[in-house]
């Protein structure tokens, strides 16, 4: 009863505002896609992610243990979706970013943030930062069969982050004003996040089920195999271990659906991924939870 | 204290600030989406989160209500008299006199001067102002009265719920508490970015008149809220909840209503825009006299 009360509290919130985004799109309300993407992008997260390492203070070496470990996720993430890709004879430009990028901010920082509190949330934010930046210039790279690092550049949360590890080296302590407008700011990232992935899993349909379920499977399946590999492999401690599973075995990003749509590579069954993927996902959340509560 | 009055003013500049830019930049701004979002969905989980949280005594509550209660009537009395003298159409005038802007910037300098305590009673200050403005303040620019909408309005019900809470000195379950928590992030950011989009759109016409209904407006608002506060016997937080909330500049919901029925559309937003600039100016004077206490 205990672990089922504590369960709810972590899950509901997810399922709640993802269900609000779905009930808004249902009853045809008014949602600007872009202009949520927008805010979230250009204001919100960088403001979650100087607000975050404001208040908790990761070591030195925490940062550098959770970067490690992420960039050898993603690292591996890559590797075996190029390889099942190549053998399956599947497009890689299509499916390699789907595999690769979990949903490591929409759903992965609401469930790091309710499970484990702030000290959760500053490690899932890098990440998840990890993700962003990989997403922006791998991830688009992949579709768009060209490197273009000019999503990079315009990225705030890039210099989000090189304030945040300064903040970190030089164990500054930052004026109240400075906490107050970045948590206000930054509140604004799950919440929306949440509620756009529910209007866009409104809108999304699946075209071929039999290689979607597949394709979420491996996604699924893999980011869960690799994120306790790594945790066993680094020896790392509960917290960070935990974070690197939940991270890893998030369902596909809705980023990757718009990378597809802007190169026209296969955005439909991209679609199909991404509902499928987060449906799974959604059921599978509360045994994931079990593991690393 | 100025890094108290700093702490306190800096959200709402910046959050103001980063609005007025994003609408002078001409950057897609979907109003009707984010005041949706706001409105119906933000301040709604702000106001259960914030009174299920705290143990505000359901009398206070009610007290500052009441003291609220009477700072509208006054101003409605004071402000009728005034504009019968300088015989000034009541219809449109009125109503930016008495109803101050307590929800977008009452809200976040109350919680940021005095902490979620200051919050809740600005909350209770935003219910009476809220249900004031559907009410009396629709009908006097409507000329008839139609209280139907105020039905419509999520307010009133989220109020009830929380009270029912707060009296019975219940908590919500933890999955109830973490959803309103997360949902009401979004309230006070997006409120404060609108009001800055607003601020850069609305166009100012006749800047005598306006000048001279702004300055009667704050000074009026500011006079009432000390003596009411005194009247009432109210101390610390209390009285500084009503003398800032009574301070307030024109709520951008008059000029909403102005522009509906016609009733001198651009006069009613030149004492939105220019109440509101005055408002930021002398915003570190008010501060630092109440938190003097």
């Amino acid at each position: 009863m205990e672990l089922a009360t504590q369960l709810a509290a972590i899950v509901a919130p997810v399922f709640i505002c993802a269900g609000i985004g779905l009930a808004w799109a249902r009853v045809g309300a008014v949602f600007d896609a872009r202009v949520v993407t927008s805010l979230v992008y250009n204001v919100g997260a960088p403001c979650l992610i100087l607000a975050t390492f404001a208040k908790v203070k990761l070591s030195t070496a925490a940062l550098a243990e959770m970067t490690i470990a992420g960039l050898l996720c993603y690292a591996i993430f890559a590797t075996i979706a190029w390889s099942v890709l190549k053998a399956s004879r599947l497009s890689i430009p299509a499916y390699m970013p789907s595999l690769m990028f979990p949903l490591t901010g929409a759903m992965g920082l609401p469930v790091c943030y309710f499970a484990f509190g702030n000290e959760g949330l500053a490690l899932a934010l890098v990440y998840f930062t990890l993700g962003t930046i990989g997403t922006f210039t791998v991830g688009a790279a992949i579709a768009a069969g060209r490197v273009t690092l000019g999503f990079l550049v315009k990225q705030p949360a890039i210099y989000a982050v090189a304030f945040a590890v300064i903040m970190i080296e030089t164990d500054a302590t930052m004026p109240t004003w400075f906490v107050n407008t970045t948590t206000l700011l930054g509140g604004i990232v799950i919440p929306a996040q949440l509620i756009a992935l529910g209007v866009s899993l409104a809108a999304l349909r699946v075209a071929s089920l039999r290689r979607s379920v597949a394709l979420s499977l491996l996604r699924l399946s893999m980011g869960f195999a690799v994120g306790w590999a790594i945790g066993e492999a680094l020896a790392l401690s509960a917290l960070p271990r935990a974070i690197v599973l939940l991270q890893s075995a998030m369902p596909v990003a809705i980023s990757n659906y718009l990378f597809a749509q802007l190169y026209n590579c296969e955005p439909v069954e991209v679609a199909g991924m991404v509902l499928i993927s987060t449906t799974i996902s959604f059921f599978m959340l509360p045994f994931l939870l079990i593991m690393v509560l | 204290m100025l890094a108290d009055i700093a702490a306190v003013i800096a959200p709402i500049f910046i959050c103001a600030g980063i609005g007025f830019a994003w609408g002078r930049a001409n950057a897609p701004f979907n109003t009707e989406m984010v005041t949706n979002l706001a409105l119906n969905l933000g301040v709604p989980c702000l106001i259960f989160s914030t009174l299920t949280k705290l143990e505000v005594p359901p009398e206070a509550f009610a007290t500052v209500a009441g003291a609220y209660v009477a700072v509208v009537a006054a101003n409605f009395a004071i402000g009728f008299v005034a504009l019968r003298l300088a015989g000034l159409e009541w219809n449109a005038f009125l109503p930016p006199l008495v109803f101050a802007n307590n929800g977008n910037m009452g809200l976040p300098l109350c919680l940021f001067a005095f902490g979620d305590q200051g919050l809740a009673f600005a909350i209770s200050v935003f219910v009476i102002s809220s249900v004031g403005t559907f009410t009396i303040g629709l009908s006097t620019f409507a000329g008839s009265f139609a209280p139907k909408v105020l039905l419509k309005n999520p307010l009133l019900y989220v109020v009830a719920l929380a009270l029912v809470f707060m009296i019975g000195a219940f908590k919500p379950p933890a999955w109830l508490a973490n959803t309103t928590a997360i949902v009401g992030g979004l309230g006070i950011p997006m409120m404060l970015i609108s009001l800055g989009v607003a601020m850069s759109r609305i166009k100012v016409a006749s800047l005598k008149r306006s000048l001279a209904l702004s300055l009667l407006r704050l000074g009026m608002g500011l006079a009432l809220g000390i003596v009411i506060a005194w009247a009432f016997g109210l101390t610390g937080v209390a009285r500084g909840v009503i003398i800032l909330q009574a301070a307030m500049p024109t709520a951008v919901n008059n000029y909403l209503f102005a522009q509906r029925y016609d009733r001198r559309p651009g006069e009613v937003a030149g004492m939105v825009v220019i109440s509101t600039a005055i408002s930021f100016a002398t915003l570190p004077i008010l501060l630092w006299f109440v938190l003097q206490g």
